[in-house]
This record gives structure tokens, C-alpha cells and sequence, in this order.
């Protein structure tokens, strides 16, 4: 696949909607020594205006709504959305609610789907992998257009 | 402190409340394949001596260990069951005693019991904003864990019209499982 | 100090790279000069109706599945007080091999969740190399839990009238090979967490609660342990094999002969209870019964059973953070259970934060507030807001984290006598 062909650090934004922290301990395992997907060049961030990618988890309450419609706003072109997690992509568990709204892309446009419940660390790495390609695709594409 | 036994605490009760017990359910169980015997504590009491109720307990142990309240909308009335555990700190000596009591829908107030157990207050607040009850004295009325934004009078538990109906939805566009 | 009270707003991260995992939690805090004088405690933005989905949407088995779910750290203990308050209620028997194999992923769990802590509590005081080398030490466990369940997390052992899997002779090899290599890495954490200065420095005399307020606020688990309050669900209202194996509660003075409930004595219990799981693990893999696992195996028998059922029970366990509650009332001829109360351990734990954080620094509110051991999406989550008027200054949680790590360098450098 060529991994020496990633031409840029790939900063992460991540906004979690209501999930049971599930898929958000294996975000944060993915980073650890042991998966280590620091050593692509990602790079999570603190602001989604530095942010090139966001990263969804849980299924969307009320409360969560206006912020994850703010923060997807916030995030310069080009962008990738992914969303981690059975219920961020679907619900599943959380089928019906008198709270809920999501899944995520009722609220905003979704790129990557990662499945699991929770998605395990090597699933959220192949799901970045594949938006940093799609992301290079997005990038050279702007720039032959212009 | 003497422990007391679950009959030894069962005797207490109908002794200080008197007729305000209306009954008490002894449930036992078996643990282990030693088979240790395990008893539970259900004290079905009237609404209006709840308080004294809790107040007997303090006297039994001086701060008993409270951990919820929990109610069931059951048509017209809700029951609601107040969960204390008692005599902990050493192997299988705990018993643990249940509160019971029955509301009409007409009048859904009951007394606070922060002032006796200050620990309490959160599960009061859930009990008001979730199925509607009116805690007389509480002394923090916000709601807990519904934002401000949801809609007064929607009590998430009810399963008559004050539910949550008109709010719900369902994810992923599959159909939601249907009961009749 | 100055005459100025400030506003200020802290968004708490549960993850160690510290913008990387925002919780929606913000803690709103009053703060004259560097000490915090209010606090207050406000949850409400991830409320997600799972007692609802419960009551109206789901069979009692679905149920299962739909509990493991609302903590993904403490995926066991849920499903645990479920099924047996169930069990309880309609008079299901479990064989006593499933009550051994409960307990002993049970005890996994406490194992991995306390580790995880320990990471993020690293992170939190600004030894960032502890937290990696704590949560590469957690992998082992679950590797573990992957070979005896399947998965990582979501275990999906427990079933009502058992569990659901069997371990076999190479699982139980496993867990006594990962039983001998925590013992050896609990020295380690020993050695890292209680016997380093700055550590101590940092943690002790901070964040204190009292044994007499943590009765009055009712709070649990390592939590309560830690403030002298000898409360263990295993040890006071036993469950699965605890009855037979024997649990007592540990406080801190255990080890150090007093106690302080300070954060300092927090770690001190969490880490001794690490290796107390280790223990019980290792007894109940000794004295496994033999048998079946599972009273009822078709699943659409169980459910017949279930729709017939009435009753109600109640059901404790002993979470990593404390007692977990389950109440179940099932209603013959409904499928959904009648009446699901979930009272997990932060639900209570969350009361004490006011009592905790007030008094001391902002620098220290990161690890006080951490040192609850919050599992926000099991008791929803906290805002904490302040009623003070004046000037309004906003610190972002960066800048608090910031404020914690800035204090840990100057007391590394006070320590080498700078």
C-alpha cells in the first residue's frame, strides 16, 4: 500500500456524542506502545479548526447535537469524518430513545464507518489509514483542479 | 455496635412503627457452593411513615449505607422502593432492607430524606424528573439528568400520557421492535 | 488571598493524550487566587434512556446485551447484577461452575479497570511514561479476556442461569500465566506509584474526604475504602464464589497504617486490590466446580420462562468503582421488564466531588477529580458549575492540565534541592 507515500502528519479531532467510552479507551489503546499509530504521523489535537479529520463516537443525544453540527463546521476543508463504533454508525443497542437523534449521519456527513462494539484498536487504524487516502485523494485533486 | 440479625431487625421495625408496617417479606437465598444462607429485608410500609421509617434506621447503625430509590409506574398507583444496606464492614454480615410503599397518581409527594442521609439527594432529583414525584423539602429541585431543554411535564418512566412519546425516535431507519 | 473571585470552566479528558478524548464533561469551578471555594455538580448532556429501552423496547435477554453497554470499562459488573437480580426475582438456579467463572471475569475486569486508572492518574500528575508503561502492562489482560471471551471488551459472558462459555484447560493455563506475571508487575506499580516522591508528594493531603462524610454522601468502592469505610459488596453481600472464597474490604492503613482519604490513599487501595483480585482468581481457578454451566440453554425456553415470570428483585455487585445496583420487576405475560433501576458506583461517587475539590488547588483538581474514578457514561456526566458572581475568566482544560504538570516540575525541583 505504501505507507512511506503519506506526505503529511494526519491531525485528529475527536468528539464523542454519548458513547459508553468504549470505543473511545480503544482510541486511546490505538496510541499506545503496543498499536502505536502515532507512527504514521497522527496527531490528535485540542482545536477542530487544526484538525484535518473527525473522529465520531456514540450515538448523538439532543444535548450533543448542536455541538457535533459546530464542530463538524469548524474543520477546514478538506476533511474526512470517521465514525467509530456500532452505535455511532447504526444505533444497534440504542435502537430507539426518547434522548437519541443519531445515528451520526443524520447529523452530519460520514466518510468512514468503522464497525465494532467496540471497534477494536486495529479496526480504528484501518479506518484512519483509509481517510488519510482518501484525504491525499482530496488534497490532489484540488490542486490539479486549480 | 451489636449486629443485629435480619429477624433481630425485622422485630425492630414492627416494634417502632406499629401499624405503619404493613407487612415484611423475608427472602433467603443460597450462595456459594457452601451454601451460605443470604437474607433480604422487604418492608412494605404506608407512604406517610417513610420518614420515621428511615429514621428508625439511623438509630439502628448511625449513617446505614442508602444506595437508590427505584419506583415502577403499575397503571394507577407507583410503587416505590427505597434500597438500604445494613451492618456491613465485616464477611456476609449485611443485610439489606428494602422500603416499599405505594402511591396514587392523585398525590405523588413524599418527604426528603437528605436530612437525614444527605447522600440521597441525587436519587431524589432522578425520582422527580423521571417518574414525577414531588420530594417535599428537597433541597436542590434541579433536574439531573435530562438537560433543561427537555420538555416539562415528560416523565421518561411513566407508561401513561405523561411518557415520553411524542419524543422518541428510532435509529438507523430500521423499524424499532414492537410489543403489543 | 485576592479580592477577585473568578469563574472558571475546566473540560475534563478521560484520555492521557490530553485533547485527544474529549468526554462532554465540563467542571464549572469558583477559584479565589489558586484555591477552589465552590463547586457544583450538574450531569445531564449524555443521557441516553437505556432503563427506557429496557422497560419498553427489549426482551430480558437483549437486556443483557443492551447493560454491558452502559459503561465500556466496566462491561462485566453490569450484566452481572442484571442477570442475578433476574435470577432472583423468577427463581432461576445457577450452576455453581458459572458462579466460579463470573467471579473470575469479574475479577479480570477489576484487574483491567484499575490498571487503566493507574494509567490515567500517571497522566494526570504528568508522568507520561507511567501511563504508557501501566496501559502496555493492562494489554496482557486483555489479551486475556480476548482468549477466554472473545473480545477485548463486551465480554457477553453472562447469561440469565449462567454464562455463556466454558473456559478450557489451555484458559485456565492462560489466566495462571497472566496471574504470575501481574504478580511480578504489581511489585513494579508498588514501587512506581507508592514509593516515588513526587507521586507523594502530589497526592498526599490532597483531595481529602472524611469517613464521616463519605457515609453522609453514600459513597462506594475504593472511594469509601479509602475514607475507612469498610464497604465490599463481596465481603457484605456476597455473590458468585465470594461467599466461599472470602473477601474482606481493604483500607488503606493496611499498608500504611493510617488512614488519610486523600488521593494518595486511593491508589494505595486500588493497587492492593489488584493484587487482591489476583488471589481470588487464583482460588477460584483452584477450587473450580465441576458441572454444567447454564440452567437453561435454548434460549427460547428461557424466554417462554421469562414472559410467564413475576417478581422483582434486587441485586448487588461489587464494581471496580464500587457497588453497582440492578433492580428488576418482571410482570407475567409482558415481554420488557416492568421496573429496571441501574445504580452504578460513580452515580454516588459523584456527590463527594464538591467535598473533595473544595479547599484545595486548581492544579489539583485534574487528579482529585480522577481519583473518583469517574465512569462518566455510567452515571451520565458532569457538568460542574459554580454560583459565584464577578469577574469571569475562562480556563480551558488544557490550561488546567497545564496548571497540574507545572505544579509537579516544581516539586521535582524543590525535591533535588534546586
Amino acid at each position: 500500500m505504501g505507507m512511506n507515500s503519506f506526505k503529511r502528519a494526519l491531525w485528529v479531532y475527536h468528539v464523542n456524542t454519548g458513547s459508553c467510552n468504549g470505543c473511545d479507551i480503544e482510541i486511546v489503546a490505538s496510541l499506545t506502545p503496543r498499536y502505536d499509530l502515532e507512527r504514521f504521523g497522527v496527531k490528535l489535537v485540542g482545536s477542530p479548526r487544526h484538525a484535518d479529520v473527525l473522529l465520531v463516537t456514540g450515538p448523538v443525544t439532543r444535548e450533543m447535537e448542536p455541538r457535533v453540527r459546530r464542530v463538524y463546521a469548524q474543520v477546514p476543508e478538506p476533511k474526512v469524518v470517521i465514525v467509530v463504533g456500532n452505535c455511532g454508525n447504526e444505533g444497534t443497542v440504542f435502537h430507539e430513545s426518547y434522548n437519541l437523534i443519531g445515528p451520526v449521519d443524520q447529523i452530519i456527513p460520514v466518510d468512514i464507518y468503522v464497525p465494532g462494539c467496540p471497534a477494536r484498536p486495529e479496526a480504528i487504524i484501518d479506518g484512519v489509514v483509509k481517510a488519510w487516502l482518501k484525504l491525499e485523494g482530496a488534497t490532489k485533486e484540488r490542486a490539479t483542479s486549480k | 455496635m451489636t449486629r443485629l440479625g435480619p429477624d433481630e431487625l425485622a422485630q425492630s421495625f414492627e416494634k417502632t412503627l406499629g401499624d405503619a408496617v404493613i407487612g415484611i417479606r423475608k427472602c433467603e437465598r443460597e450462595v456459594g457452593v457452601q451454601r451460605h444462607i443470604y437474607v433480604s429485608l422487604w418492608v412494605k410500609i404506608k407512604p406517610q411513615a417513610l420518614h420515621d421509617a428511615v429514621l428508625h434506621l439511623c438509630t439502628l447503625e448511625p449513617m446505614p449505607h442508602f444506595s437508590v430509590i427505584s419506583s415502577a409506574d403499575l397503571g394507577d398507583e407507583i410503587e416505590v422502593c427505597y434500597h438500604f444496606s445494613l451492618c456491613f464492614g465485616q464477611r456476609r454480615s449485611a443485610t439489606a432492607i428494602v422500603l416499599k410503599f405505594r402511591l396514587n397518581k392523585s398525590n405523588l409527594a413524599v418527604p426528603t430524606i437528605t436530612d437525614l442521609i444527605p447522600g440521597a439527594i441525587f436519587s431524589e432529583r432522578e425520582q422527580q424528573e423521571m417518574m414525577g414525584l414531588r420530594v417535599e423539602g428537597i433541597p436542590d429541585d434541579r433536574r439531573l439528568f435530562v438537560s433543561d431543554s427537555f420538555p416539562a411535564g415528560v416523565n421518561p418512566w411513566r407508561r401513561d400520557e405523561t411518557g415520553p412519546h411524542d419524543m422518541l425516535h428510532i435509529l438507523g431507519g430500521r423499524e424499532g421492535i414492537q410489543h403489543e | 488571598m485576592s479580592d477577585t473571585v473568578h469563574k472558571t470552566s475546566y473540560s475534563l479528558p478521560i484520555g492521557p493524550i490530553h485533547p485527544a478524548v474529549h468526554e462532554p464533561i465540563r467542571l464549572d469551578l469558583t477559584i479565589d487566587g489558586e484555591e477552589v471555594t465552590a463547586v457544583d455538580v450538574d450531569l445531564g448532556h449524555v443521557h441516553r434512556g437505556i432503563e427506557w429501552i429496557g422497560m419498553n423496547r427489549n426482551n430480558p435477554v437483549q437486556t443483557i446485551y443492551l447493560a454491558e453497554r452502559i459503561c465500556g470499562i466496566c462491561s462485566a459488573c453490569h450484566p452481572f447484577a442484571y442477570v442475578l437480580a433476574v435470577e432472583q426475582a423468577t427463581g432461576i438456579d445457577v450452576p455453581p461452575r458459572a458462579d466460579y467463572i463470573r467471579t473470575i471475569v469479574a475479577e479480570i475486569e477489576r484487574i483491567h479497570s484499575h490498571l487503566l486508572w493507574a494509567g490515567v492518574a500517571g497522566h494526570e500528575i504528568g508522568f507520561e511514561s507511567v501511563f504508557y508503561y501501566v496501559w502496555n502492562v493492562r494489554e496482557k489482560i486483555m489479551d486475556l479476556t480476548e482468549m477466554l471471551t472473545g473480545n477485548r471488551n463486551s465480554k457477553a459472558m453472562y447469561m440469565i442461569g449462567g454464562v455463556r462459555r466454558d473456559f478450557a484447560e489451555e484458559q485456565f493455563a492462560a489466566i495462571r500465566e497472566a496471574m504470575a506475571f501481574y504478580k511480578v508487575a504489581f511489585d513494579e506499580l508498588k514501587k512506581i506509584f507508592l514509593e516515588d516522591r513526587t507521586i507523594k508528594m502530589r497526592t498526599r493531603g490532597v483531595g481529602i474526604l472524611s469517613k464521616e462524610d463519605a457515609l453522609r454522601l453514600c459513597v462506594a468502592g475504593p472511594t469509601a475504602r479509602a475514607s475507612g469505610v469498610p464497604l465490599d459488596v463481596r465481603q457484605d453481600h456476597p455473590y458468585g464464589a465470594y461467599a466461599d472464597i472470602g473477601v474482606d474490604a481493604i483500607t488503606p492503613d493496611v499498608l500504611t497504617g493510617e488512614v488519610v482519604g486523600d488521593v494518595y490513599d486511593r491508589i494505595v487501595v486500588r493497587l492492593l486490590e489488584i493484587k487482591q483480585s489476583i488471589e481470588i482468581i487464583e482460588a477460584a481457578v483452584s477450587s473450580m466446580p465441576a458441572g454444567p454451566i447454564l440452567t437453561e440453554p435454548k434460549i427460547a425456553k428461557l424466554l417462554a420462562l421469562l414472559k410467564k415470570a413475576e417478581g422483582e428483585s434486587v441485586a448487588r455487585v461489587e464494581a471496580p468503582r464500587g457497588e453497582n445496583l440492578h433492580y428488576v420487576r418482571l410482570k407475567s405475560g409482558e415481554e420488557p421488564l416492568e421496573a429496571w433501576k441501574v445504580r452504578a458506583p460513580t452515580y454516588a461517587n459523584l456527590q463527594a466531588v464538591e467535598t473533595i475539590l473544595k479547599g484545595g488547588q486548581i492544579a489539583d483538581v485534574p487528579i482529585a477529580f480522577a481519583s473518583i474514578d469517574p465512569c462518566m457514561s455510567c452515571a451520565n456526566r458532569a457538568v460542574v458549575m459554580d454560583n459565584a458572581s464577578g469577574t469571569c475568566r475562562v480556563l480551558d482544560g488544557e490550561r488546567l492540565h497545564q496548571l497540574s504538570l507545572e505544579k509537579t516540575r516544581r516539586l521535582q525541583a524543590e525535591l533535588s534541592g534546586k
